[in-house]
């Protein structure tokens, strides 16, 4: 279960990007401007994510406290379509600039979504960790699931996801998704067993 | 972990290295991969003709006869010129989305000197190209605007009696020049009864063509299309005026302008080939918006059209 959280969380950020290009292209065009505002702020996201996420594990780390992490990007999701629009024509009017009008929407869209799922991988290392032994195989693993769910994620998007639904109603899907994955991570109690790593 | 994965999505995504090989005849003339495109400068030294590509075995972008750099050398540049007979006016301010080799904005500008002619552009160096290897120059009504069009379209607050619309490439369409609400924001632009045209190249009557044709029937009152004869080319033109242009006022308007401006090309002839849109309209094929538009998807795959 908690590995396909993880395979998910990094399908969804990459697929999220994808589309985050689809969401800026009407106000901001497809410029090397956009693209480069664009993969610098889900970095920016991912980067401040991950030291967020392990900074937080060490406190008191529990998989109910990773389901809010999850739920969070869920509800930004499900809602995308109530301000993406707003705040993009909102900035767009501003007119800051063809380098500060794309990073500021990207900012302002993106930010806060790829920083959420970016603590996932962190988090859920330090609870699958059960001993020093295995560390190594466990973060290798959880990598790995989290770098091939991005893989996935962008393919199935910009290969077919885009030809059979609306940017919107894809990430609202991502949101439903993210809530009903962050549902049973509430409930769930993790232990270590024998055995596993 | 996120490193190179995304160095690489920017480096497929922005600077696609296309390998090619030239016909005997042809010789390279400049190559560069600016930040856009791949682009070449190809010279036919039997045929002499000068063209950009940007992929091996794609259509030339646009091209000239090296010794008469004034003429229009493709069918679809020539075909585009039709629209003006949907006019009703000698056009003052024309808009071409999409520089290219610059010829069609040099051509117009040849026969209609007095005309106040804007050309957005997203990459500089193709306006470079142009004019080096393209004789375009710019002059005091004829300006290029190194802008992505759709953001020179929404930010424009000019109105143009002709706005030309050609920045597609055969292997990339930029999504968001496709939209209903991009034809409805270009609509915005036109002056009262000015004419919007449009190249569209599809090559086995795409998926991308029936949607094209149900978008602009949905963001204009009138749609004709002009099909090319030595090329897959189709030629859209859609006018905002109530009264729909007929036939038989097309083809008139085109001999009036023959006789008036001496253009040398067959505008008659291509008028002949008018077509209501109509004709290739296809209920099923969607509509393309910001929200849904999987242009470069669509473009290979079949027409959903019998």
């Amino acid at each position: 279960m908690i590995k396909f959280v993880v395979f998910l969380c990094g399908a969804i950020v990459m697929s999220f990007e994808i589309l985050g290009s689809r969401v800026l292209a009407p106000n901001f065009g497809s410029s090397v401007f956009v693209w480069g505002s664009l993969i610098s702020v889900f970095l920016s996201g991912l980067s401040a994510g991950y030291y967020l996420g392990g900074w937080l594990a060490d406190r008191n780390p529990s998989s109910r406290k990773l389901s809010l992490m999850i739920l969070i990007p869920g509800i930004l999701f499900l809602t995308f379509p109530l301000y993406s629009a707003a705040i993009a024509d909102w900035i767009f009017t501003k007119d800051l600039g063809i380098r500060v009008s794309p990073l500021l929407a990207s900012v302002a869209l993106f930010l806060a979504p790829s920083l959420f799922l970016g603590i996932v991988s962190p988090y859920t290392a330090k609870l699958m960790i059960c001993s020093l032994h295995t560390s190594g195989r466990t973060i290798g693993t959880l990598y790995a699931l989290s770098t091939f769910g991005s893989i996935v994620g962008t393919v199935v998007t910009s290969f077919y996801l885009i030809t059979i639904a609306g940017t919107n109603a894809l990430i609202v899907g991502q949101g439903i998704l993210l809530i009903a994955l962050s549902v049973p991570l509430f409930f769930m109690k993790l232990v270590c067993r024998a055995g596993e790593n | 972990m996120a490193k190179t994965r995304y160095l690489l999505f920017f480096i497929v995504i922005l600077f696609p290295l296309r390998g090619f090989a030239l016909e005997p005849s042809e010789k390279l003339l400049f190559e560069k991969n600016s930040l856009y495109q791949y682009i070449s400068v190809i010279e036919d030294t039997v045929r002499k003709e000068r063209y950009v590509r940007n992929q091996k075995k794609e259509y030339a972008q646009g091209g000239i006869y090296v010794n008469a750099p004034d003429k229009l050398l493709y069918e679809f540049t020539q075909m585009v010129f039709v629209s003006l007979a949907f006019l009703e006016r000698e056009p003052q301010d024309a808009l071409f989305v999409g520089l290219g080799a610059g010829a069609m904005p040099k051509y117009f500008s040849r026969y209609y000197p007095n005309a106040n002619i804007d050309v957005a552009e997203i990459d500089p160096d193709m306006e470079a190209v142009a004019q080096k290897y393209f004789s375009f120059k710019e002059n005091e009504r004829m300006k290029v605007h190194v802008d992505d069009g759709r953001l020179f379209v929404k930010r424009a607050r000019k109105k143009y009696d002709w706005i030309v619309l050609d920045a597609y490439q055969n292997d990339y369409i930029p999504f968001h020049l496709t939209t209903l609400e991009f034809l409805k924001e270009v609509k915005s632009r036109l002056k009262d009864d000015g004419v919007v045209v449009s190249n569209i190249t599809a090559p086995f009557r795409n998926k991308f063509f029936d949607s094209m044709v149900m978008t602009y029937r949905k963001a204009f009152p009138a749609v004709y299309i002009f099909k090319g004869r030595k090329s897959a080319n189709f030629i859209f033109v859609a006018t905002t005026g109530s009264r729909p242009a007929g036939r038989a006022a097309v083809e008139a308007r085109a001999a009036k302008l023959m006789a008036a401006k001496k253009f040398d090309i067959d505008l008659e002839a291509f008028a002949a080939r008018y077509e209501l849109s109509d004709a290739y309209a296809w209920e099923g094929a969607r509509v393309l918006t910001d929200d849904f538009a999987p242009v470069n998807l669509y473009q290979h795959q079949k027409s959903g059209a019998r």
